[in-house]
């Protein structure tokens, strides 16, 4: 790096370079363009909390019910391996139809990173984690990037039924930060409301309202 | 319990629905006591903010008495009687850490509906709206209150509701527009729209220092109640009355060092912009009408700051930003950070330094709402302020004095 400037009390030191990450050599990386057949996403969000907790809690696999949306069950299979059940229709639908992959863990970095990919069933997926912590005390910058196999038509189908598979990633780490940082998951779904017309119960799924919220820690509400 | 509901545009009414209960561990239940119409409910009722939806519960300044609460509330127990602030804030996030309590990162679950439109997404504000969050308000007998150790403010003095409610919104809302204005000890100050926010920023702009305040309207009796409270009054109606050149007239020539603009996106004017703005939002070319705001900016004086409190929604024209720039002016704005002035400013009360009761015209039932939501926004029966007894039932309030008064 030249000496060209030299007064810059609170610059950070320039991350290193990680695939989800968002730079590489102190030059941005956009997110990958999706191709026909693979889409990626790519989000972050700033947490109040510390990395290693929150690789902790994301590492809990078997608890990714709490706060991912449609996640009915994981079981761990093996030491890297482990069993997703995932309901595939939204609330207002009527079966409850699911669908089931396994999934493996390939990059384990305590505190800092996980990588991981479907190795059978059906949905074909991969993603990474990083958790960094931010400059100056601020918190941790959490990364995801997910790939998914599925065409650009599968896609917009996914989004006129339920939620776009990258929406859904989007929506998962807002709920996994609000679960670290206050320990609930904020939710409008169960309140009252009055009599709602075609046109209001139609543009629920346009808000998203038909996805279920994630339970957080509260999957019984109510007085203790 | 009774509760009113947005219908569409122009149409409110007062419905059953369930009783809320508790969805999450900080949720509290509040049996509400007394709740308010406010200036920015017809912005929805005149359907200027988008997503809103048949059957949404309104209301947004609400207090009452703790019902029940969530497993994991500590700081208010059943019983405890508190005023409720109108934006949702975690208190664990950046936003609240920084004490900026209307962007609070976690407390809106339609976030991503306001990320599309702003960028990101504020807080959860109740009965606002899906984009703010789609939080069932409270013009209802109860209602739910998320983030419970954070908001609710305990009043435990014996202050009547009437003293207190307005802690819920526009009085830190008026006070947040009066500080946000920078005002220095002597200046001049000018606040347009004369609305219980304006009465409460002229009030505050005193309060920190102001030597002269200029109120704009066009309401006799708003006009009236800020010169009771000390204002110089400007009635931008009159014929022959310009603003511009009043507020030139009114500061020996420099203009206001700081303007307030508590009307936003539905202005009115008489000038031939205004019926711009009307023809303009009217086909959809524009999305709010910023009259007031065009000529706080053109009014404020070089190095000045004008303070909106005033809401807006969308997209704007022709805002003089050059005249903003070649004066060098600051703009501050944006929803209230509600928590940080409860607490100060119910102290105020409590010292009798301001009774902010003073601006309420007309005590009404639940049921006589969705008449007077039309008198609210037609400005008719010299209104000020609307307040509702959710418990009253018609003709026989609750007391405090005859329905009408």
């Amino acid at each position: 790096m030249s000496k060209a400037l030299n007064e810059k009390p609170k610059a950070e030191a320039l991350p290193t370079a990680a695939s989800a990450g968002v730079t590489v050599n102190g030059k941005y990386l956009p997110p990958p363009e999706d191709q026909d057949g693979k889409i990626w996403v790519r989000t972050s969000a700033l947490i109040q909390a510390q990395a290693n907790d929150l690789y902790k809690m994301w590492r809990d696999i078997e608890s990714a019910p709490l706060w991912q949306e449609q996640i009915v069950q994981v079981a761990k299979t093996g030491q890297a391996t482990s069993h997703w059940v995932m309901r595939s229709g939204d609330n207002d639908s009527l079966d409850n139809k699911t669908i089931e992959w396994d999934s493996e863990i390939l990059a384990d970095e305590p505190g800092r990173r996980i990588a991981w990919r479907s190795i059978s069933g059906e949905s074909q997926n991969a993603g990474e984690v990083i958790f960094e912590p931010a400059p100056g005390g601020r918190g941790t910058m959490v990364t995801v990037l997910q790939e998914f196999r599925l065409g650009k038509l599968a896609s917009l189908w996914e989004t006129i039924v339920g939620r776009n598979p990258k929406q859904a990633v989007i929506e998962n780490l807002r709920h996994f930060k609000a679960l670290a940082e206050t320990g609930e998951i904020p939710r409008v779904q169960g309140q009252p409301h009055g009599p709602r017309g075609t046109v209001a119960a139609m543009k629920k799924s346009v808000y998203g309202e038909n996805m279920a919220t994630p339970p957080g820690l509260n999957r019984q509400a109510g007085t203790a | 319990m009774k509760a009113l509901c947005w219908m569409g545009t122009s149409k409110v009414e007062v419905h059953n629905v369930p009783d809320p209960t508790i969805l999450n561990p900080h949720d509290a239940v509040i049996k509400i006591t007394r709740t308010a119409i406010c200036g920015s409910d017809l912005h929805l009722f005149d359907g200027f903010i988008p997503t809103m939806e048949e059957g949404d519960i309104l209301g947004h300044e609400f207090m009452g008495i703790v019902e029940e609460v969530g497993k994991d509330v500590t700081n208010l127990r059943q019983g405890d009687r508190v005023v409720v602030p109108f934006t949702i804030a975690c208190g664990n996030c950046e936003f609240c850490k920084k004490k900026t309590w209307s962007a609070c990162d976690n407390s809106n679950p339609n976030a991503h509906l306001m990320e599309a439109a702003y960028g990101y997404s504020g807080s959860g504000l109740f009965g606002y709206s899906h984009m703010m969050g789609g939080y069932a308000g409270g013009q209802a007998q109860y209602v739910r209150v998320p983030f419970a150790n954070v908001g609710p403010l305990k009043i435990e003095s014996d202050l009547s509701d009437d003293k207190v409610l307005f802690l819920s919104d526009i009085f830190p809302t008026g006070y947040m527009a009066a500080e946000n204005a920078q005002i220095g000890e002597n200046d001049i100050v000018a606040v347009w729209g004369c609305g219980p926010v304006g009465q409460f920023a002229i009030a505050s702009a005193f309060m920190l220092g102001a030597a002269r305040v200029i109120a704009i309207d066009r309401l006799p009796e708003r006009l009236e109640m800020a010169r009771s409270i000390g204002a110089i009054t400007v009635d931008y109606s009159e014929e022959d009355v310009s603003v511009l050149t009043a507020l030139k007239d009114l500061t020996a020539g420099i203009g206001p060092d700081s303007c307030i603009d508590a009307v936003g996106l539905e202005a009115h004017s008489t000038e031939m912009q205004g019926i711009y703005d009307v023809v303009k939002t009217a086909l959809l070319m524009e999305t709010d009408r910023p009259s007031v705001l065009r000529q706080a900016i053109q009014a404020v004086r070089k190095g000045g700051t004008v303070s909106i409190p005033g809401v807006y929604g969308g997209l704007l024209d022709k805002v003089p930003f050059g005249a903003a720039f070649g004066k060098g002016i600051t703009m501050k704005m944006g929803q209230t950070n509600m928590h940080n002035y409860m607490k100060p400013l119910l102290e105020r009360i409590e010292k009798r330094q301001i009774d902010p009761s003073y601006i309420i015209s007309h005590r009404i039932t639940l049921d006589e709402a969705p008449e007077m939501y039309k008198v609210w926004r037609d400005k008719k029966q010299n209104v000020t302020k609307i307040v509702i007894d959710p418990w009253a039932t018609n003709g026989s309030s609750d007391g405090t004095g005859a329905t009408f008064n």
